[in-house]
């Protein structure tokens, strides 16, 4: 009977898919007062300094997991030693032979929850609430591209036990959907924060367990953050697929192997619970630079942002030449000659600052801009739409 | 009917905080759902889903697996089945025939129970606790009933659950996700409420998809009445309503135009009235009650909303609570053992008494 209910949910399942629909995993909160949380005293950690590839932390098990307790602020990492009757589910994911080894691999999961505690935090920028973690203790901390937005926003992390923090967001790869974020210094006074230790996306394979954590819903305070634990569907170059169950709020959330390494930041959804996508880590190592340099570049398919308006370059103006039909521009009350001078925090000058303006967006963000038509200033509301 | 500005305006319980709540986010709330919901390429959809089903982590390896742990509890998990249709699990509590369930879900006469055996017996409601979601069953004349064993161990974030079903069959594997803590109660009529000039409660506006709106409840009716019960004034029709949880029922009398109407109401989820499109989707398949536990541990295990009511396992097969909801997509609700054992035996003791 079973089978047969199996059967059907299968197909149940492509007929979702095919059909599916991908959400960000983004959520909307009112960010709660902050209470303070005293981390580590001590310990040199393991620093990337601004600038710095990261390719360096790979494979450093034996530099840090020994003194990791369950109880100890992560300031050297969430590395977690594997045993040695585990380390085949690590390398190559599967089930668990018998009740003893399962056991094993939930004291792993255990064990990496507790220190993906203290670096996942909750990003709140404007009314947007996604999550983050810490990677060094310096305080980068990836995210998605979508939670980050533009480079230069203000951001809150909200960090286990309620604490709160400023931070600005730097650069985006939202080809991928992966962004960075860098907490302001001078917050936690000399000492490191606590960071999550980064794996690498070459060994990764179907069917290798893995641990995701995060706000869902966005940040609670008499809840705190959520552990979920699944295993790896699908590799893809630009995303792994768990059933790892993630929903709004969730996005930038670290997923973790076993071992307590970063793999993967949380990104979108479709409907079905195992259909849950996230961003290798190494979309971040691959150009540290340009995001460390607060560029922003890339659009995923289906989401390049469009206004619906053309204009010259060579006017010097962002004098709006024709308005199309049924565009965001139209809807919104643009007119043939209205000179944009402001878009969303951009001033505009000419034609291509407009353009750079509008690509820094997303589709359905709204924004406010304001023309000059006849010599009054006006004010638009804008819905940013697609692109065909 | 004018009222005075300063006029206290009455919310239904906890209303007011949600009401400010959504306007202070209503509109990025509407700008994000739009960023949100995009249709994906067919491409960007997941590659091998075979492959992936097959890999998932309560595949039919791991149920396979974790039998023996299921097999403890085989003969103590029952299926509750209410007018033909299975609605609950239900967990055998002791050998004298009374059998513990998700109380929210019993709603249509008569109720039967399936034991492991395929056995189908009748049973009847002995006891009930509404405010953690718990019924008591009675079989009469229970022959071979293996009481469930709790435990009080708390099994730290990240531990394997087992959720097991009727008959040792593993309905599904998920983790500790949040430890036992209050899940607030957010059953709603859907109302919102101000004193009418003579102190009673009249409806100022009515939540879209709330139960109130089901019903046919207006703007500037007034409630008169609640279960025959005649309310005098807006404080205590929200004491009334506020005592009430998502899947009760409750019938209206309203005054309109001078009309006295009689209208039966559910109070709904407040979240689930307030959810887009979208999120339903993704959520899936819910209880109609999700909320108002004294304490629920959160874990991550894929339950049907009819698989509520049965025990969850440690991986050494220890119950170390009971599923009491599916609350969405990245949440079920357990009651702790150290909850469920205290009213349970409140439970039992009431039973006997009333059967003696």
């Amino acid at each position: 009977m079973r089978t047969h209910e199996r059967i059907c949910r299968l197909v149940r399942l492509r007929l979702v898919v095919v059909a599916s629909v991908a959400s960000w995993v983004i959520a909307i909160s009112i960010s709660l007062g902050s209470s303070g949380l005293a981390f580590a005293q001590d310990v040199s950690s393991r620093k990337i300094a601004p600038g710095d590839s990261f390719g360096g932390f790979e494979r450093d098990i034996a530099a840090s997991q020994s003194s990791i307790s369950d109880d100890s602020p992560n300031t050297v990492g969430t590395v977690v030693e594997v045993p040695g009757s585990l380390v085949r589910l690590y390398q190559r994911g599967g089930t668990p032979r018998t009740i003893e080894e399962l056991q094993l691999l939930e004291r792993q999961q255990q064990r990496v929850a507790a220190l993906a505690s203290s670096c996942t935090v909750s990003v709140q920028i404007g009314p947007a609430q996604g999550c983050g973690v810490i990677i060094t203790g310096t305080g980068y901390v990836l995210t998605a591209a979508h939670v980050a937005m533009r480079p230069g926003k203000h951001a809150i992390l909200t960090l286990a036990g309620g604490r709160q923090v400023t931070a600005t967001t730097l650069g985006m790869n939202r080809g991928v959907d992966a962004g960075l974020i860098k907490i302001d210094p001078g917050q936690n006074g000399s000492q490191p924060w606590p960071h999550a230790s980064l794996g690498s996306s070459d060994s990764l394979l179907s069917g290798m367990w893995c641990i995701a954590t995060g706000h869902p819903g966005g940040y609670s305070e008499d809840r705190g953050f959520v552990t979920r634990v699944g295993r790896i569907l699908s590799v893809r170059p630009d995303s792994l697929v768990t059933d790892c169950a993630l929903i709004g709020g969730d996005s930038g959330g670290p997923l973790f192997d076993i071992a307590g390494k970063l793999i993967a930041i949380h990104s979108r959804i479709g409907n079905d619970v195992a259909d849950n996508l996230h961003v290798p880590v190494v979309h971040y190592d691959e150009h540290w630079d340009r995001l460390v340099n607060n560029e922003a570049w890339g659009y995923l398919p289906g989401f390049k942002p469009a206004l619906g308006v053309t204009g010259n370059q060579a006017f010097g103006i962002a004098q709006v030449v024709e308005v199309k039909p049924n565009t965001p521009a139209s809807t919104a009350g643009f007119r043939q000659n209205d000179i944009v001078e402001e878009f969303g925090d951009a001033m505009i000058t000419d034609f291509d600052s407009l353009k750079r303006a509008v690509a820094d967006t997303m589709p359905g963000e709204r924004v406010v801009v304001w023309i000059n038509r006849g010599g009054q200033r006006m004010k638009l509301f804008v819905e940013i739409g697609r692109a065909e | 009917m004018n009222l005075a500005p300063h006029k206290f305006n009455r919310f239904e319980f906890n209303m007011r905080v949600a009401i400010v709540a959504l306007m202070t986010c209503f509109v990025p709330l509407t700008c994000l759902a739009q960023v949100g919901f995009a249709q994906f390429e067919l491409d960007d959809l997941p590659e091998g889903l075979n492959l992936g089903v097959s890999n998932r982590r309560d595949n039919g390896e791991m149920t396979a697996l974790v039998r023996p742990v299921a097999n403890k509890v085989a003969s103590s998990v029952v299926q509750v089945v209410c007018g033909g249709r299975p609605v609950s699990l239900g967990t055998i509590v002791s050998s004298d025939g009374y059998v513990l369930t998700k109380q929210s879900e019993l709603t249509t006469d008569p109720i039967r129970i399936r034991l492991h055996d395929d056995r189908l017996l009748d049973a009847r409601v002995a006891a009930v606790r509404k405010s953690s979601d718990l019924a008591l069953l009675k079989i009469d004349s229970p022959q071979g009933f293996t009481p469930i064993q709790w435990s009080t161990d708390s099994p730290p974030i990240g531990s394997f659950l087992i959720s097991p079903g009727r008959g040792a069959r593993t309905i599904g594997i998920g983790v500790v996700s949040v430890l036992a803590r209050p899940v607030q109660h957010q059953g709603k009529l859907g109302v919102h409420l101000v004193d009418d000039s003579d102190g009673r409660a009249r409806v100022q506006t009515v939540i879209r998809d709330s139960g109130a709106e089901m019903a046919g409840v207006e703007p500037n009716d007034r409630i008169v009445a609640i279960n025959g019960q005649t309310e005098l004034s807006g404080k205590s029709v929200v004491k009334r309503l506020s005592a009430m949880y998502a899947g009760e029922s409750v019938r209206l009398t309203i005054e309109r135009s001078g009309a006295l109407l009689e209208m039966d109401a559910t109070i709904r989820e407040l979240n689930l009235m307030q959810e887009s499109e979208n999120d339903s989707k993704v959520n899936g398949p819910r209880n109609t009650r999700l909320s108002g536990f004294d304490r629920a541990i959160q874990h991550d295990t894929v339950l049907d909303p009819d698989e509520c009511g049965g025990p969850v396992l440690d991986t050494n097969g220890q119950a170390i609570g009971l599923n009491i909801a599916r609350a969405g997509r990245v949440m079920s609700y357990a009651l702790p053992a150290s909850l469920v054992i205290p009213e349970m035996t409140l439970l039992l003791n009431e039973a006997r008494a009333a059967a003696r």
